[in-house]
């Protein structure tokens, strides 16, 4: 099964076009890699699609001599050349052509009648409106597709043709089944043979516009260089057009992996400019070759890069290689939109390679991409993929604020920053480095003292052991804790308050805990505490953490306030409901006169109902308020240790 | 070849309440967008046509009821013009000199149209008239004949609506509906009560009628729709509610047969009622944003609807989402700025709340949006959105940071998102994500930008109006249980006298930083973070800084709030120039040492392209455009353009573009209008001749026939009635199934029927019978469509038996062949 045809559309690459072996012929945007349409011929099933050609897109008529007679004749037939560039031409396995327009949706014209055999290639003439093409019955054709009709048709070979090109100048046409044939396109007889293939040519291409050396006047042909491959060969040869009939054996070849499938190249205008060339083999791999075309080359070249793409093979599952199905040079020369994965549906990517290494392995999750893609194909809109893993800083965690410096406060230099959580290394770790076996340090059996407690903290901190660690700073009762950082000594107290750091960082309920901690901490040891000279730094981290949790204090105050209120009310109507209801009928009733007005108006009742409910709103407000108040001061009397902290470190 | 240089169309279209959209049978979408009528195709999505020739806002279109080829269009401009939209040719033009609001257009009717123009002497109020289209000979018409239909009309296309078989007209504005009824020349007017109750807003807002029975269907502004009825009785009318839309219906339509009503709005959500039931609906949620105007296929399978962000929708009749069209998305304000991605090389910006549009400029077209805030979009008037208000690209695309902040003026929510573009997943990945970066709103945030340099030389700086400003860098993670192996952290916090940090940026090779702050610029070396010079050009707050590029690097540039433009040079620390000139905006080219500086002054914007080495501009664009321009962004081109002129060489590596405060998309050209117009919106050339299949034959048949049938009850269809139906095809069709013989012995009948004889028809006009939209065709086969009639009317005749002697020569050989048909099996019955 040959690989399915497909051909990007001319002038920056919009528009892939794809025929699959369903007999549907796709278009992708190559931008967004989305499906932009699909059109199902109505034969598709009988005559599948052969080969693709986009009508060549803004061919802007040069100002030649006879540009204005030109002009003439388009517009009595009311329109221009320049305008079909969005039609595609399709060659199918019986003998017709379709020319689709991809702008409308829907199928122009059927060009029937030329061919009665499979159609091999179609080629657009640059500047007419002219078609070209070849087929198994051993003719080429072409076609006037303003009205759909043959122009002319002759035997291009004894076997079928099987591949087309026409020259840069649109004068001569390259033609291949077996042996390359080069026409005259006005007498359409051959001007040149060239033999060489041994199978049948699959691709033909022209590298050069001008010839390279500049000494004899250029006729249009003479000296270029043109490119071809064939199924089940491995090299690409290249050929150049000579003024002498002598040399009919190809100027040099390009070595590949597999059969080229799918070619392009850049065509080289300047000398020194070297050809581009991307071919994509069927073995799924793409070469890239540079060369500067410039006379003979007996060895065959190889390539300068190969480009595969794999899947990333997570956990178990091995790498799986991904084909590449297209590829071709952006406008930049430089970058490569690369099609790859399955021909249904394939993913289109740009890419700017590193072309001086030799070989480069793309990682490609295909599985991920379509499943990304799958939403987006309709609403465009794209979810990017957001994980568990993603880090995430809020304020207090390290890493999401430092220190202010202000340029008032000198210009402290400091070498490293870039790597923050920078410790010392624990005596465990330095013991783990020494390799010696270390036991662990037995922790007394029964109720603990206090001053084993302090004994046990320092172990603790030292060796760095969270098990100790836990069992020591985990107490509750007030006075074993205020003993314990008495009875510590004065060097454990800063790993101390960075191991008291961190826990604060973590769960709420254990940071309820450190408090205590820290409260003893700092009334014990603050005059130890001011003396240390890099004590900003040292405390910087556990400054912020507080700054930032006291800041939310007021809203949360703020919050329990109103819930309080409302739990409380709520309690409150509850008591109410549960209590008889006292009869509320008046015992004497005394009308006034003026009181029919107000009776006979429904919604002025209504309104005043409504007020008086908002008066009462207003009353719980105040309510409120004043519970706001008296929860605020309960939470200041409570967390009186602030301003210490803060003393402490000014 | 050099054209002048003007302003390029608005991209993307202008957001204007489009219009009316049509779909013609061959499934072409039109639309007004602006001063112009866009012919889309439905199939692709793509552009087939502009109808350009208005002078102003186009606001209403209509297909002609008697040749769908045709459509008219009206304009503010005064103005209605004819089309023939598949070539996009104005037919004719007829000026009615005031304002045109809305045009509508009867089957009925044949040379008169209906507009609202206008009431002569009155603000604010407008007239329905009819306006008769006098046949002359010109392009030019004057279409001054005017008779008034209805007098206080609204403004809105969509509060008049013309009733079953165009015998009565609707129109309502406020609380009251008028129906008028050409015939009996009788107006009825309604009015429900102004009372607002409980939430109630009794205010019509559109009106549309049945298209089959006595019906009309009002939308009100608190989401109920009213179906009216019996409304020849000035008494006894009726009307039943249907209640889904918590807020204003913006638009109703009806399906071909008015079996089902269609309803959008503000909750874009669009509401499918059967059969008028308030039980039995569909919904098509999750459409955008609001739905503006709803519109019906002439055949009834498709219907789209337009939608405030500058998008149309197609949708099955099933309630399928088909297609969408889509310019630039319409956001309710670009926070975010014009930004270039340095991957797809599309410009970047707010979209849809809570996601970015990536807008490609080369196919003039979105590409997708990206929803990072990732929330359900909830429209309700004073609730609280999320949106994006920062966005910044690394420069090669790989790292994307966006600030996310809640509306809320006082406390702002704010969020900042790290995100790492993923080659393996080719998506984004969320890396780091920091809540509450800052104590207040971010006001600016930029990545180094350099490229050479490895990945950890990545640094984002991130200003605040808490006075500080933070520097942000990758660092490895340390923690053995995450799963990515950087993250994102803070490294640095600045501040400066206490004083709002505005704006940032970094220089071309990533060594300084620049920060201003309220009235000081400020310059930190990016290795050390320590201060190294301030400059400051009193009074006034820097607005704008920005680095000079290449061979200007040593020269800072900043503009103030009090008008001024000044250039310091950063190896001597003073002042090399300053300008008086009030710069909105200020845009360095990222290829070049050019710097962009829009201007804003007295209605009018400017602009200015200096180097900074220069004091004097290299170019000068005054009154650039009327609007204010808000934003403006350098996108490099793919390749050089080709430009000879000194002037314009500025714009060699990359083009200029503006976004001004109507959320137009303008750039510089070079090029004339023509030139630019996209080719595919050219005409196709290549003249349509398909084949014709055999089943296309036998079908196409049968409609005329029916066709034909329909013309005889009364119906206007245009079409020819061309060629004959071939007995034997006729009797194949009309026999019952189960006394036919068998179909071998049919097959040669039949094959001989299709064959064509050769002095009659080629098969290219074959292929142009079938083509019976095509007028040209029309023409073109006049002489044979006689001679089909003809041949037409005997051919039943001859079946019976009954021959007629006046027969021309070709009919009598056409008889003598029909003659020698083999009609044995028909004697079987």
């Amino acid at each position: 099964m040959a690989a399915s045809p497909c051909a990007f559309s001319p002038r920056g690459c919009r528009l892939f076009a794809s025929a699959g072996p369903d007999g549907r012929l796709r278009v992708w945007d190559t931008a967004g890699s989305r499906l932009q349409h699909e059109y199902v011929p109505s034969a598709h099933l009988s005559a599948a699609c052969t080969c693709l050609a986009w009508a060549p897109a803004g061919a802007r008529q040069p100002p030649s001599k006879d540009g204005p007679q030109r002009k003439k004749r388009k517009s009595e037939v009311g329109g221009e050349v320049d305008t079909q560039l969005d039609i595609l031409a399709i060659g199918t396995a019986v003998g017709s052509i379709l020319l689709y327009s991809t702008v409308k949706g829907e199928l122009q014209s059927k060009l029937d009648g030329g061919h009665d055999s499979r159609v091999n290639c179609v080629r657009w003439h640059q500047e007419s409106c002219c078609l070209y093409s070849c087929s198994d019955d051993k003719h080429i054709v072409e076609w006037n597709t303003q009205t759909c009709k043959v122009k002319c048709k002759w035997k291009g070979d004894n076997s079928s043709v099987t591949c087309l090109c026409i020259s840069p100048d649109g004068k001569m046409l390259l033609s291949a089944g077996r042996t390359i044939k080069l026409w005259d396109l006005e007498t359409k007889e051959v001007y040149r043979h060239f033999t060489g293939h041994a199978t049948s040519v699959s691709s033909l291409m022209f590298t050069t516009v001008k010839p390279t050396n500049e000494s004899k006047p250029f006729d249009g042909i003479t000296g270029l260089y043109f490119l071809s491959g064939a199924i089940h060969d491995r090299l690409l040869s290249v050929w150049q057009i000579r003024s002498d009939r002598k040399e009919k054996n190809a100027v040099m070849s390009f070595t590949v992996t597999d059969e080229p499938t799918f070619v392009d190249l850049t065509v080289s205008e300047v000398k020194e400019e070297p050809v581009k060339l991307a071919v994509v083999c069927r073995d799924g791999q793409l070469h890239l070759f540079e060369h500067i075309l410039n006379g003979y080359c007996k060895k065959p070249l190889t390539s300068n890069c190969t480009v595969q793409i794999a899947t990333p093979g997570d956990g178990d599952s091995t790498p799986k290689p991904v084909p590449i199905l297209a590829a071709a040079f952006c406008t930049d020369k430089q970058s490569l939109l690369l099609v790859y994965g399955n021909s249904l549906q394939p993913i289109i990517e740009k890419v700017s390679l590193n072309t001086s290494e030799s070989h480069i392995c793309l990682v490609r999750d295909i599985q991920k991409v379509l499943s990304l893609k799958t939403d987006a194909a309709v609403t465009k809109v794209k979810t990017p993929v957001v994980n568990s893993d993603a880090k995430v800083l809020v304020p207090g965690i390290p890493g999401h604020s430092t220190a202010v410096k202000t340029p008032a406060l000198g210009k402290e230099k400091k070498k490293n920053k870039r790597k923050p959580g920078e410790t010392e290394e624990s005596i465990e770790e330095r013991l783990g480095a020494l390799d010696i076996d270390v036991s662990k340090v037995k922790t007394p059996g029964g109720l603990p003292q206090t001053d084993s407690f302090a004994v046990l903290l320092v172990q603790g901190l030292e060796s760095n052991d969270a098990e100790i660690l836990n069992k020591v700073l985990n107490t509750r009762k007030e006075n074993i804790v205020k003993n314990t950082v008495a009875r510590m000594p004065i060097h454990a107290v800063i790993p101390l308050l960075h191991e008291l750091t961190k826990r604060l960082q973590g769960n709420p309920y254990s940071a309820s805990l450190m408090v205590r901690w820290l409260k003893s901490v700092f009334t014990v040891h603050a005059s130890y505490l001011s003396t240390l000279p890099d004590l900003i730094p040292q405390l910087g981290m556990l400054y912020q953490l507080m700054e930032s949790r006291v800041k939310t204090l007021q809203k949360l105050s703020r919050l329990h306030g109103r819930l309080f209120i409302l739990v409380t009310q709520v309690a409150a109507s509850q008591t109410v409901q549960d209590v008889p209801e006292v009869n509320q009928t008046a015992k004497l009733v005394y009308e006034d006169e003026s009181s029919e007005e107000e009776g006979s108006d429904d919604e002025m009742i209504a309104d005043k109902d409504s007020d008086e409910n908002w008066d009462e709103d207003e009353e719980k407000e105040e309510q409120s308020d004043e519970q706001d108040m008296t929860v605020e001061k309960e939470i200041n009397g409570d967390s009186d240790l602030e301003p210490e902290n803060e003393s402490e470190e000014e | 070849r050099r054209c002048p240089r003007g302003l390029r169309l608005p991209r993307g279209a202008r957001a204007s309440w489009a219009g009316v959209t049509a779909f013609p049978p061959r499934r072409y979408l039109l639309y007004a967008s602006g001063d112009f009528v866009k012919v889309h195709s439905v199939n692709t999505e793509e552009t087939l046509g502009l109808l350009c020739g208005h002078a102003d806002l186009v606001t209403g279109i209509q297909l002609n009821p008697h040749n769908h080829m045709q459509l008219y269009s009206s304009s503010l401009d005064g103005t209605i013009k004819l089309w023939d939209f598949m070539d996009g040719i104005p037919i004719k033009t007829f000026t009615v000199g005031s304002k045109l609001l809305a045009l509508y257009t009867l089957a009925s009717v044949e040379d008169s149209v209906f507009v609202v123009i206008p009431k002569m002497g009155e603000r604010d109020t407008f007239q329905l008239v009819s306006v008769k289209l006098t046949k002359g000979a010109g392009q030019d018409l004057e279409g001054k004949e005017l008779s008034v239909v209805l007098d206080g009309v609204g403004a809105s296309p969509k509060q008049i609506a013309f009733g079953r078989e165009d015998s009565y007209v609707v129109s309502v504005k406020d609380v009251n509906l008028q129906v008028y009824f050409f015939k009996q020349k009788l107006l009825n007017r309604f009015s429900l009560s102004t009372a607002k109750t409980k939430g109630g807003d009794n205010r019509f807002s559109c009106v549309v009628c049945h298209p089959k029975e006595d019906c009309i269907a009002t939308g009100h502004a608190d989401g109920k729709i009213r179906l009216w009825r019996n409304f020849h009785h000035k008494k006894a009318y009726t009307y039943s509610a249907l209640h889904w839309h918590h807020d204003i219906v913006m638009d109703l339509a009806y399906s071909l047969e008015g079996t089902r009503l269609l309803s959008g709005g503000v909750e874009s959500v669009l509401v499918q009622w059967h059969n008028e039931s308030s039980c039995q609906k569909d919904f098509l949620p999750r459409l955008g944003s609001p739905i503006e105007c709803i519109s019906m296929s002439s055949d009834g399978v498709l219907c789209c609807t337009l939608h405030t962000d500058n998008r149309i929708t197609i949708i099955n009749s099933n309630l399928r989402f088909s297609r969408s069209i889509q310019g630039l998305i319409k956001s309710r304000d670009v926070k975010t700025g014009l930004v270039v991605d340095p991957r797809t090389k599309a410009l970047v910006l707010n979209g849809e709340p809570g996601h970015l549009q990536f807008y490609s400029l080369q196919s003039d077209q979105q590409l997708f949006s990206l929803d990072i805030v990732q929330r359900q979009y909830i429209h309700q008037a004073g609730l609280k959105q999320s949106d994006l208000v920062k966005v910044a690209f690394s420069a090669r695309g790989t790292w994307l940071a966006t600030v996310e902040e809640s509306e809320e003026v006082a406390d702002p929510e704010l969020q900042l998102k790290l995100w790492f573009y993923s080659e393996e997943t080719q998506s984004f990945a969320l890396n780091t994500r920091i809540n509450t970066p800052h104590d207040n709103h971010i006001t600016d945030m930029c990545f180094r930008d350099m490229d050479e340099l490895g990945d950890d030389s990545l640094i984002l700086v991130t200003t605040g109006r808490d006075c500080v400003f933070k520097v942000w860098v990758m660092v490895g993670d340390s923690d053995p249980e995450a799963h990515q192996s950087v993250s994102w952290s803070c490294d640095f916090v600045g501040s400066y006298h206490n004083y709002q940090a505005t704006n940032c940026c970094f220089s071309e090779d990533g060594s300084l930083l620049a920060v201003s702050f309220e009235e000081t610029v400020t310059v930190w070396d990016s290795l050390t973070w320590d201060l190294k010079c301030t400059f400051c050009h009193p009074p006034g707050n820097i607005r704008n800084i920005c680095f000079g590029r290449l061979t200007c690097s040593k020269y800072l540039i900043g503009a103030t709030d009090y008008g001024f433009l000044c250039c310091w040079n950063l190896l001597t620390c003073a002042l090399e120039w300053s300008a008086h000139l009030n710069v909105v905006v200020l845009q360095p080219d990222p290829l070049s040492e050019h710097i962009a500086a829009v201007s804003w002054l007295s209605k009018e914007s400017s602009l200015f392209v200096f180097k900074p080495s220069e004091p004097w501009p290299v170019y000068i664009q005054r009154n650039l455009c009327k609007e204010k321009i808000l934003l403006a962004a350098f996108v490099p081109r793919d390749e050089p353009e080709m430009i000879s002129s000194e002037k314009y060489l500025w714009l060699r590596k990359s083009q200029l573009f503006f976004l001004t405060d109507t959320q137009e998309l303008m750039t510089l050209s070079t090029k004339s209008l023509e030139e630019r117009l996209t080719p595919s919106s050219k005409q196709l050339a290549v003249e349509e001749s398909l084949p014709v299949t055999p089943f296309s034959v036998l079908l196409g048949k049968h409609r005329r026939q029916q066709a034909q049938e329909d013309t005889d009850l009364g119906k206007p269809v245009v079409h020819n009635r061309q060629e004959q139906a071939s007995p034997a095809v006729k009797e194949l069709l009309h026999t019952p199934a189960h006394v036919l013989p068998s179909a071998s012995f049919l097959c040669t009948i039949f094959i001989n029927s299709l064959l064509i004889s050769k002095e009659n028809k080629s098969a290219e006009e074959v292929a142009d019978e079938v083509e019976m939209e095509s007028e040209k065709a029309e023409d073109e086969s006049d002489e044979e469509d006689v001679t089909a009639m003809e041949q037409e009317d005997t051919s039943p005749m001859e079946l019976l038996g009954e021959m007629t002697c006046k027969l021309s020569k070709s009919q009598e050989k056409e008889l003598r062949k029909i003659r020698k048909m083999d009609y044995s099996w028909l004697s079987a019955f």
